[in-house]
């Protein structure tokens, strides 16, 4: 998880300021290891089926949730996912980049 | 009786198998006044909007085993959620998959990630939308001189009261009434007269009845009543106390009128059939025979050597 500007930072929600949603926020962070772990089993696998799952529902709920450019990361990934077929190398750099925002994510 | 029962809080069914999406959507909406019903997948969504009636159902269209687009077909395919209004959610934005879910009776469609303003501005309108439809389908149901159900709703409803009761083995009542000299009556008071006491016979009948009795106005000056689950002396006795209130009732804008009916009682169809026509013939037959023997009077169909239940008059 190098980043050519050197190690990034936490990546906070977008809407932390809200008070009464920092109980939701932090449970949608709680199950980010999780997520990853989702991710990164299935890529092991090479089961596009459940990296799919996994990137749309990243991609359906994490804007909600304040964190847009994990959103935005996870449907990059969902979208070169249905062009990559069988072949996930052509991926691996939107696949990285999704885990190196999920892994950074903080309330 | 016709009568809205939708002041409750509207529930809200949301089928999505995130529960991130349960939990955002459950704060956002926390304050619009709705109740909250949460699926996971395709199987409970449609159990729960069968069994809890929901306003609304939030249905995303990306689910593992079963999708939206199943679960959408199995809603409307069932007679009991076929006009629970549907918004469906879905990350897809696809134009093909917004005709698609549209063409299976989709109200909207909102795309994930969605801003939270405008889906809340959906959900009320469609909220809105639905409950004027079924004012508007309560309205073709209804008679508006008196209020009570009407000609086409009682037409609808006696045959699925006689099925579901031939089902269940039940008993079943059916009465026709007829404001006596209603014509002379308004020779003589004038219409608003008629209608006065048109009104009022409507009033009795509501007060007079159980609330699962389905009074409704046959045309004119005739009604006719429904009584579910009600055998022939149980029938005559609420026959009875509807034809005593209204001769003993006071017309204070009309102080001369003193207005009667007449009741024709069956508890089976006409010659052993138990089709909804036999029934009402069976009544008429009755009203007749009750017009005949002077008016302001019930007479009850003897019916074919049965019980009175419906099944044995469709088995005879």
């Amino acid at each position: 998880m190098t980043d050519p500007k050197g190690p990034a930072g936490p990546i906070r929600s977008e809407m932390s300021s809200d008070a009464d949603m920092l109980e939701i926020i932090q449970m949608f962070v709680d199950e980010m290891p999780e997520r990853v772990a989702a991710l990164e089993d299935a890529w092991r696998v090479h089961d596009t089926e459940a990296l799919t799952r996994v990137a749309h529902q990243l991609k359906g709920a994490s804007p909600g949730y304040g964190y847009s450019s994990v959103g935005d990361a996870a449907a990059i990934l969902e979208r070169s996912l249905k062009s990559a077929d069988q072949d996930l190398s052509s991926v691996q750099a939107q696949f990285d980049h999704l885990i190196d925002l999920c892994s950074r994510v903080v309330v | 009786m016709p009568h809205t029962k939708e002041q409750q809080k509207p529930i809200l069914l949301l089928i999505d198998d995130s529960p991130s999406i349960h939990r955002l959507l459950a704060f956002k909406l926390k304050n619009e006044g709705l109740e909250f019903l949460a699926a996971f997948d395709s199987t409970e969504g449609v159990e729960l909007a069968q069994s809890h009636q929901p306003s609304l159902i939030l249905l995303d269209l990306n689910m593992p085993v079963v999708d939206g687009f199943q679960t959408m077909r199995a809603l409307k395919e069932c007679s009991q959620t076929i006009s629970i209004p549907v918004i469906v959610l879905s990350g897809t934005t696809s134009p093909e998959d917004k005709v698609r879910a549209f063409e299976l009776g989709a109200m909207d469609f909102v795309c994930k990630p969605f801003d939270i303003h405008e889906l809340r501005a959906r959900i009320n309108s469609a909220i809105r939308i639905s409950r004027l439809m079924k004012m508007l389908e309560m309205r073709a149901q209804v008679d508006g001189l008196t209020g009570l159900w009407n000609r086409a709703y009682f037409n609808e409803r006696l045959a699925s009261e006689l099925a579901e009761a031939s089902r269940n083995n039940k008993h079943l009542a059916l009465v026709l009434c007829d404001l006596d000299h209603f014509k002379k009556l308004n020779d003589t008071f004038g219409h608003p007269a008629g209608d006065a006491v048109l009104q009022g016979f409507a009033e009795v009948l509501t007060t007079e009845l159980r609330a699962y009795d389905i009074p409704c106005r046959y045309g004119g000056e005739e009604f006719v009543i429904i009584l579910p689950d009600t055998d022939r002396d149980e029938a005559r006795q609420v026959a009875e106390r509807i034809r005593a209130a209204l001769e003993a009732k006071g017309w204070p804008k009309f102080p001369d009128i003193h207005a009667t009916a007449s009741f024709g009682l069956t508890t089976a169809g006409l010659a052993g059939k138990d089709d909804p026509a036999s029934w009402i013939q069976a009544a008429d037959q009755m009203l007749y025979q009750a017009k005949h023997a002077g008016r302001n009077r019930v007479e009850v169909f003897s019916g074919p050597p049965s019980d009175g239940k419906a099944h044995l008059a469709l088995a005879s």
